[in-house]
């Protein structure tokens, strides 16, 4: 008996271990057990932010919290959009205004950047990638105190143009990457015909190397507007009034300034994930290889 | 423009370089700006003391900052801390990340479906998934402590957030939750171009799925595996907002950066807790590009 249980849970762990489907009926079951512990691992937190924005206040509080659904309500998510008590709206318009800005010029400067160091030979050329692949692995801390200064002297603290400038270049080593990876892949005749068909090289960039690279495009786009919408740090430190705030930071004053308005947060964090989660099962697959090649963090 | 001219053969390639100089430029510019610029300034700022009014400027005071850093308690336990949970995140979201991508290496029905819903925890936004697990995790409201506690696994009311002691733990869970899919990511991918025969081979000469594991499938993940780890190191060792806003009751070096730069307003002393910061990042950013070469990333 105990070795005929230690046969069947070798085996399970055997599909555990290379992924092959053994023909065992225990093996299957091993697996999407498996499976569907990792999927709960990984949902439970989205599961339970979403029923908790749709439970009403009294059984959110109440003596003995469930995860199991009871009476459905809406009332958390109007109370954001018309409580005098939160801005959530202007945070949100702030967050989008500033990430759809940050990703447009990021990709503009991303496009003629990238084109010009893999295709153009000049000098420093290696010298500027290898810089690119350095300053993309650096993260916000390390310049934020310096950062702060510079604004300030500058009169910059508390303007949408402080979360622009610093927003296009920390996504910029990223966009730089995601394209020259992807115009390294491209074949060089197609532009060295439109070349010869009297373009310049501008026009080639715009006509010709821009349309075919649409996907990672949308890709790099994204990414670039996936971290302007996520990021924390920057804005804590360079926004003060309630006006201008994103959506990061004014969750975080919503949930330091008021008890227990649970409800009200997980609204307004479903809110904050939608676009994100929108987006990245339509373009998935776009998603998935931006993320395998550009390893991306944010 | 005469220095340039020695460089190019022909007009033509001149023309060339300056049009591929032309359009990098804003590139550089902006990175020069933002962060090559910010970085040498933080080295001056760390020596001196930042008056609070930024019309005047800094006093020089040498190497004080480091002086009163290096020899604080709070600088090297917030350094130990720093260790704990870099190494905790890493090892635990590397590992999960290794176990479901070897679960997901098969054909099954729904398999994007699911490998799509297993990324969701690294896309999206922080202070979303911060603020759930705060939730989840609440004595009094939270269904987690609750579940534990109906178990007889748990019995404290102060909350596995409050104490640092069963915080830090937490915000490593929660950092592997956070992290593994990107790990899985890059690990599957590699799998998948592991060729079928070399595990009919060991088959055949009587190898156990054990064996196969450790004789085939690690030998070839093992340099995806060093890069997710190196990446992951160096990325959770300045990690900020996804310990920040899961509790205050950790305190990482960038975090007591933050805190002293912008909570205190001693901006110098941040500055150095920044610089040193960037200097370990500085050494693991140096060794990964010596290792990988900067276009294997």
């Amino acid at each position: 008996m105990i070795l005929r249980i230690y046969a069947q849970v070798r085996s399970s762990l055997g599909v555990l271990k290379t992924g092959y489907d053994t023909d065992s009926r225990l093996g299957h079951l091993g697996f999407y057990l498996s499976l569907a512990l990792t999927l709960l691992i990984a949902l439970l937190p989205f599961y339970v932010m979403l029923i908790t924005s749709l439970t009403p206040d009294a059984a959110i509080y109440s003596d003995d919290p469930s995860l199991l659904p009871g009476e459905v309500t809406l009332s958390q998510y109007s109370v954001l959009f018309t409580s005098e008590t939160f801005a959530f709206t202007s945070y949100f318009f702030n967050s989008a205004i500033v990430a759809l800005v940050t990703a447009s010029f990021s990709l503009v400067v991303g496009v003629i950047g990238a084109y010009s160091f893999t295709r153009l030979e000049f000098p420093g050329n290696g010298l500027v990638r290898r810089g690119v692949v350095v300053v993309y692995m650096l993260s916000a801390i390390t310049v934020v105190v310096p950062l702060f200064q510079l604004l300030a002297r500058f009169g910059l603290v508390d303007t949408r143009l402080s979360l622009f400038i610093t927003y296009t270049v920390s996504t910029l080593p990223l966009t730089l990457y995601m394209l020259w990876n992807y115009f390294e892949s491209l074949p060089v005749e197609i532009e060295e015909a439109a070349l010869l068909d009297g373009y310049s090289r501008v026009e080639t960039i715009f006509r010709v190397v821009v349309p075919l690279s649409l996907p990672v495009l949308v890709a790099a786009f994204l990414f670039a507007f996936k971290i302007a919408w996520n990021e924390y740090i920057f804005a804590s430190v360079f926004l003060k009034s309630q006006a201008k705030l994103t959506l990061p930071i004014g969750i975080e004053q919503m949930n330091s300034n008021f008890n227990n308005v649970w409800g009200q947060i997980m609204a307004a964090s479903f809110l904050t994930t939608l676009p994100i989660i929108v987006m990245f099962l339509y373009l998935e697959q776009y998603m998935v290889k931006g993320l395998t090649a550009g390893a991306v963090e944010g | 423009m005469t220095g340039l001219d020695q460089y190019f053969e022909s007009p033509a390639e001149q023309r060339e370089a300056l049009l591929g100089i032309g359009l990098i430029l804003p590139a550089v510019l902006l990175i020069g700006a933002v962060i090559l610029y910010p970085i040498g300034y933080n080295v001056y700022l760390s020596f001196t003391t930042v008056p609070l009014n930024p019309d005047r400027a800094p006093t020089w005071v040498g190497l004080e900052n480091y002086v009163g850093l290096l020899s604080s308690t709070r600088f090297w336990s917030a350094f130990s801390t720093t260790l704990v949970f870099t190494v905790g995140s890493t090892v635990l979201s590397t590992v999960a990340g290794l176990v479901v991508a070897i679960l997901f290496n098969r054909e099954f029905r729904g398999r994007r479906l699911a490998r799509g819903l297993v990324l969701l925890p690294h896309v999206t936004p922080i202070i979303a998934v911060a603020f759930v697990w705060q939730f989840m995790l609440s004595p009094l409201w939270g269904a987690i402590p609750n579940m534990l506690a109906e178990w007889g696994l748990y019995s404290n009311s102060t909350g596995l957030l409050a104490q640092s002691s069963t915080a830090l733990p937490m915000v490593i869970v929660f950092s592997a939750w956070r992290n593994f899919p990107f790990a899985f990511l890059l690990i599957v991918a590699r799998l998948q171009a592991i060729p079928e025969s070399m595990y009919e081979a060991a088959r055949i000469d009587g190898a156990g799925p054990l064996a196969q594991f450790k004789d085939i499938t690690l030998p070839e993940l093992r340099g995806t595996i060093t890069i997710v780890v190196l990446l992951r190191f160096i990325w959770e060792f300045n990690a900020f907002a996804q310990v920040w806003l899961l509790t205050r009751q950790v305190l990482t070096l960038p975090i007591f950066a933050y805190q002293t730069a912008f909570a205190n307003f001693e901006q110098g002393t941040g500055a150095a807790i920044s610089l040193l910061l960037f200097l370990v990042q500085a050494m693991f950013v140096v060794g990964f590009v010596t290792l990988f070469g900067e276009d294997k990333i």
